[in-house]
């Protein structure tokens, strides 16, 4: 906890309580897509900002895992195929590209409403994963100019 | 009216910060609220008075609903304008790695 790197004690002791708090806030917009404002993307979004809380707070050290550059970039990928799949798979099936094919359950129900909480959730990896790419990928750039001086 | 006036307004507070300021940060911020106003105007577009939100829920009564459709276009308009900031600000990385500055004047060997 003395070490340079990352913010000051303050910083890293509040984000220990909150970053949790924004976390859990993303997984319950992305659950509740289909039934309330919000969906793959703005929880996607949030759970990317988390992530970025973390790496701002607690720098380059390596107390707190989050995703580096290779795993985000997969997980980016596996967010996109996951989409493409469930797509191809109403084709397979004799239907037209991304129907949805599985029942759709009663109006107002957390399980219903079919493929639209997976593909909520193929968006949110997608989403997450790349705008925490963008960022990380942001820092290379710099930490690179530092270590040319 | 005097809303869309207002909107107009902004998006003219970005394209002073766009035209007349010299850091590129400041810039930067500019095209942003440039997008925002633009944002802005199209949901107003879309208002209705006395309108609800188009969303569905147990107990709510069915009413008028405000327009969705100007809704999604802004949603993919604000990711559009993420990219484009994340582009921008690379630029800018790369001009303060090469020139040492983010003063637009101080650019000048631009023909090396």
């Amino acid at each position: 906890m003395n070490d340079k790197k990352g913010m000051t004690l303050i910083v890293k002791t509040i984000t220990r309580f909150t970053v949790w708090l924004i976390m859990l806030y993303g997984i319950y917009l992305i659950a509740h897509g289909h039934l309330t404002p919000g969906g793959g993307f703005v929880g996607g979004l949030v759970i990317a900002l988390s992530f970025i809380h973390l790496t701002l707070a607690f720098g380059k050290d390596k107390e707190v895992k989050v995703p580096g550059i290779h795993l985000s970039h997969s997980l980016e990928a596996v967010g996109v195929l996951i989409y493409i799949g469930l797509g191809i798979v109403a084709m397979v099936a004799g239907l037209p590209f991304l129907t949805n094919f599985i029942g759709k359950g009663s109006l107002f129900d957390l399980f219903s409403s079919g493929t639209i909480p997976i593909l909520n959730f193929a968006i949110a990896l997608k989403v997450s994963t790349g705008v925490f790419l963008a960022y990380l990928l942001l820092v290379l750039i710099e930490h690179e100019d530092e270590e040319e001086e | 009216m005097n809303l869309y006036m207002m909107s107009f307004a902004l998006f003219l507070v970005g394209l002073y910060g766009v035209l007349v300021k010299r850091n590129i940060v400041k810039v930067i911020i500019g095209t942003g609220i440039m997008g925002y106003a633009v944002n802005l105007f199209l949901i107003l577009i879309a208002y209705k008075e006395g309108a609800t939100f188009p969303i569905l829920l147990p107990g709510k009564e069915q009413t008028i609903m405000v327009d969705p459709l100007p809704q999604a276009l802004v949603l993919t308009s604000i990711v559009i304008e993420l990219g484009v900031t994340a582009v921008l600000v690379a630029l800018a990385i790369n001009i303060h790695r090469k020139y040492g500055t983010f003063d637009l004047k101080s650019i000048r060997r631009l023909k090396e």
